[in-house]
């Protein structure tokens, strides 16, 4: 355990939001429990209010697991003094079995937590509330992934000793590894570039095919393009995008981009990338609940520009992590 | 004529099957056509100012229904109601409800802020109304400052501001002498004209008898004991 | 977005209004997060000046022990390491620690074949004859002499030796070189008594630093009585001994930023009936709960960063201009000539984002139930008055 700053202000922002999560969950039961959308009771109206608060404790919550995700990020990197060998986050991240597993954990409570916070407003925008029992059924899911993203959170600093040698991205993204990682390190940049780029080209085809025909067969599959580009592009990055953005043809760290002596680019990068994936997976979310007349009405209403954010989003994401390698003079491909 | 408010068999108890349980409206059934001025009367406690918050959809009947142009508003959720008070309705209240550390135009902008209109577009519209009550050359003091006739003139001009069909009024002359009550009898008789359905509360019969009141509902203990059209 | 602005300009003007009501909140806001900010711009600042310091030491330095204590090391283990490959160079070094009573501080002395390379800022020059030295700022303001002037130094068998200043570091960080007094080696050897065949440390230099594990490893074999300390592990326990003081203090003053939690919940409970009657209106008018929750999270919000502001200057202020008086007691401390002690001013961003993150998280989570329970008021009230 090492008692540093950001450690310990990342363990109390976890407890804090677990605290409120839990309210939230405490009153999400009592809402499942007697809500009836029929009646005009004062119990009634009493729990619609509720409901505001719940939905403003969880916007909250999502919030503080935007930053918290950053910070986590920044102090891995500002840790990774400690541990001889290590010269950057990756390092820290590998000081233990559970680093990673930490960072996953964030990635999936920002996408779950975002998409509870949009069907929320979705669902308050009805005048029927169709989603109500699924809504909060899905909170009480919520909850125990943030209560697991801390508990793993303080696992992680825990187990932390200033003293292990650790491989640092040198070795962990150097080619010859066998982790995922670093095969996607050690994938061909022609044949990553390739893939990458026609996974990227599908998802705008898509995209633009939702934008112009309302068919149902679409969103499925623009949720399944996004999903993949998700993927796909953070290989890509780790493959390819680094080394173009570092220029160094075997520098494949994913987090050095958030650094200032990058000009922070992995930002506008990462954010990008996290609103095109989901807002692109919102139309396919929302297909079943098409089912509620009400619904229905509020998401096609606002479909278009869930898929316009996503089309920009994926535009700034090309043109962002694309942008040295048509104007940069590094080159990688012709070795 | 379709009616512009249908309520059908509303019922409003407060604290319900608690012991301090209070029965404000009993079963009432009222409708409300376009371009009427209804004065609602009776004796403190008759249940005046629940049916008045429940017409405009300030609260939510125990039972029964009301309809708003054909729309059932007594069971939408709460923002659904806010979103009804600020674009169908105007309130003039008993005690005004100014902010009264707040400038006379920011006041009767307050209406429009939950909307999406710009900023300039507001203070234009807000001055228009302002100009209409005479109020521009006090736009930028403070409520507290004016005189008790100025309030109620800002506080029609804010019942005003988001152009509603509708205009309810709670007691609008409990605290004004005859002559300002005339001066407000006339503003509302103008409103009227333009084709606003005006809805008051009062126990004025200075209000009630005038001849701009085309209906007057009496109200005892929660019931209706007299509708007539005068 | 535009009705969010709007709201945000209505939460403006209302928080302007309420002036005298905020301005408690703000200073002791304000003042809770000067102290958090104070803790981690000095321990910041201190870890960048020994961090920045340390860049410039020797990659390798060996030292040999005894009885495990550290003791002289013989100047000929220098021709074993030099004929290791990838060994650039070595430099046998001479310096010791100097405890002067009359000001009660310890110096210490270097010999001038090997000062420290960061010290560029040297007003005069380094010591060329016997009896000449050059000393650090601190040194120089505590004996108060001038370039010219004679510092005088007792030796083992308490004679004085006069030794002429030619030279006093003005370097900009003051951590390292304060204490410092650079004597010509041999005249340093005679002043410590200690045999020419022997030096303190052995500085080791390589061509490539991927190699320094391996050298170490392989200097222990060949001497056995040495110890081998790299540069990284010296940062790195630098590192970890900073981390662990500010997370000590930080540790203590969130104490402070729970009790100021306290307040702060007490005062967004207790609102005013004036505040109540106004919200009140605003719902009947037709505002939506929502709009209300958004007004309350644009207040605190505003709230938040002007006292972080505030704070963050304040802290500044603290540490940078008056050198931190309030903490330095606690977490310096290892030599005694620190009066003078200026710090780089040295902010990033990380330490912002973290103080940040510490201060207003809680804040924001101390008022949603309170603002909830004000956005939901009733509008039914309103018509009652």
């Amino acid at each position: 355990m090492i008692l540093h700053p950001g450690i310990l202000s990342l363990l109390s922002g976890s407890l804090l939001t677990l605290l409120v999560m839990l309210i939230a969950s405490g009153l999400g039961i009592r809402i499942l429990l007697s809500w009836d959308a029929s009646s005009s009771s004062e119990g009634q109206i009493i729990l619609e209010r509720k409901t505001w608060l719940v939905s403003t404790l969880v916007n909250y919550a999502l919030g503080f697991q935007i930053f918290s995700a950053f910070l986590f990020i920044a102090t891995a990197e500002d840790i990774h003094q400690l541990f001889v060998g290590a010269m950057c986050a990756t390092g820290s991240l590998n000081a233990n079995l559970v680093g990673w597993l930490v960072l996953l954990i964030k990635g999936i409570l920002l996408f779950a937590a975002a998409l509870w916070v949009i069907l929320n407003r979705l669902d308050q925008r009805t005048e029927d509330c169709p989603l109500v029992r699924q809504k909060y059924f899905a909170l009480l899911l919520l909850t125990p992934l943030v209560a697991l993203d801390g508990y793993l959170q303080w696992r992680y600093f825990r187990g932390l000793q200033p003293e292990i040698i650790t491989s640092c991205c040198g070795s962990l993204f150097s080619a010859d590894g066998e982790s995922v990682v670093s095969e996607l390190a050690g994938m061909p940049a022609r044949q990553a570039m390739l893939l990458f780029f026609s996974m990227t080209g599908t998802h705008l085809i898509v995209l633009s095919a939702c934008l112009r025909f309302k068919a149902t067969i679409l969103r499925p599959l623009l949720f399944m393009t996004a999903v993949l580009m998700l993927f796909i592009s953070l290989g890509a990055i780790i493959s390819f995008i680094s080394l173009y953005i570092y220029q160094m043809p075997s520098h494949h760290c994913p987090f050095d981009m958030l650094q200032s002596h990058y000009g922070y680019v992995g930002y506008p990068i990462y954010a990008a990338l996290f609103i095109a994936t989901l807002y692109g997976m919102l139309p396919g979310i929302c297909q079943p609940l098409r089912q509620h007349e009400s619904i229905e009405k509020e998401v096609d209403r606002i479909e278009r520009n869930w898929l316009w954010f996503s089309l920009w989003a994926t535009l700034i994401f090309l043109l962002i992590s694309c942008w040295q390698m048509v104007f940069g003079s590094f080159t990688l491909l012709g070795y | 004529m379709s009616p512009l408010l249908t309520i059908t068999n509303l019922n409003k108890i407060y604290h319900r099957h608690q012991p301090d349980e209070v029965i404000a409206l009993r079963d009432i059934s009222l409708k409300i056509t376009a371009g009427e001025v209804v004065a609602l009367t009776g004796p403190s406690g008759s249940g005046k100012t629940t049916l008045l918050s429940l017409l405009g959809c300030m609260s939510k009947p125990t039972s029964g229904s009301i309809q708003l142009r054909g729309r059932l508003v007594s069971k939408l959720p709460e923002r659904f109601l806010a979103q009804i008070r600020r674009t169908s309705f105007g309130f003039v209240f008993q005690q005004y409800n100014l902010l009264r550390d707040v400038s006379v135009l920011e006041n009767v902008m307050l209406p429009l802020y939950p909307s999406n209109q710009s900023f300039r577009v507001m203070k234009k519209t807000a001055g228009a109304v302002l100009e209409r009550f005479e109020l521009q050359k006090m736009m930028r003091k403070k409520v507290k400052q004016l005189s008790g006739g100025e309030q109620q003139r800002v506080a029609i001009a804010r019942a005003l501001v988001a152009n509603p069909d509708i205009i309810i009024a709670d007691e609008p002359t409990a605290h004004l002498d005859s002559n300002l009550s005339e001066i407000l009898l006339g503003i509302l008789a103008n409103l009227n004209t333009e084709g606003k359905t005006i809805i008051i509360a009062t126990h004025d019969p200075a209000i009630y008898q005038s001849p701009l009141i085309q209906r007057r509902v009496s109200l005892r203990h929660g019931e209706i004991v007299e509708d007539k059209n005068q | 977005m535009r009705r969010q602005l709007k709201i945000l300009e209505y939460t403006l003007s209302s928080l302007i209004r309420r002036k005298a009501k905020n301005f408690s909140l703000i200073v002791v806001y304000a003042f809770t997060i000067a102290t958090l900010g104070s803790v981690l711009f000095l321990t910041h600042a201190l870890k960048e000046e020994a961090t920045g310091s340390l860049t410039e030491a020797p990659a390798l330095t060996v030292q040999r022990i005894s009885a495990g204590r550290h003791d002289l090391i013989p100047t000929h283990y220098t021709t074993t390491i030099k004929h290791l490959p990838g060994v650039k160079s070595v430099t046998p070094r001479v310096w010791g620690y100097y405890y002067d009573s009359l000001i009660k501080a310890n110096l210490t002395l270097i010999g001038s074949n090997n000062p420290p390379a960061e010290l560029l800022l040297l007003d005069g020059n380094l010591p060329e004859n016997p009896q000449e030295c050059a000393i650090g700022k601190g040194v120089a303001d505590a004996f108060g002499p001038a370039i010219g002037d004679n510092l005088v130094l007792e030796d083992n068998e308490q004679k004085s030796n006069r030794f002429k200043i030619t030279g006093i570091f003005q370097a900009e960080s003051s951590l390292l070189t304060n204490d410092l007094v650079i004597l010509p080696e041999t005249t340093l050897r005679t002043f410590f008594s200690m045999d020419p065949e022997m030096a303190t440390d052995l500085v080791v230099e390589v061509y490539n630093p991927r190699e320094i594990k391996t050298l170490a490893k392989k200097i222990k074999y060949l001497l056995p009585d040495t110890r081998p300390i790299s540069r990284d592990e010296i940062l790195h326990t630098y590192d970890t001994l900073f981390n662990w003081r500010s997370g000590m203090m930080l540790a203590v003053a969130i104490a402070a930023l729970i009790s100021f939690c306290i307040l702060a919940w007490d005062k967004a409970t207790g609102i005013s009936a004036t505040e109540k009657q106004e919200i009140g209106i605003l719902k009947a008018l037709g505002w939506e709960t929502a709009d209300v929750l958004t007004a309350k999270f644009w207040e605190g919000l505003v709230l938040s960063l002007t006292s972080f502001l505030l704070g963050i200057l304040a802290a500044w202020i603290h540490v940078f201009v008056f050198a931190a008086p309030a903490l330095v007691p606690l977490l310096k401390g290892w030599s005694v000539l620190f009066p003078k002690f200026q710090l780089t001013p040295a902010i990033d961003f990380y330490q912002l984002f973290v103080l940040a993150f510490l201060t207003i998280g809680p804040y924001l989570v101390c008022t949603i139930i309170p603002s909830w329970k004000t956005a939901v008021t009733d509008p039914e009230q309103i018509m009652r008055g």
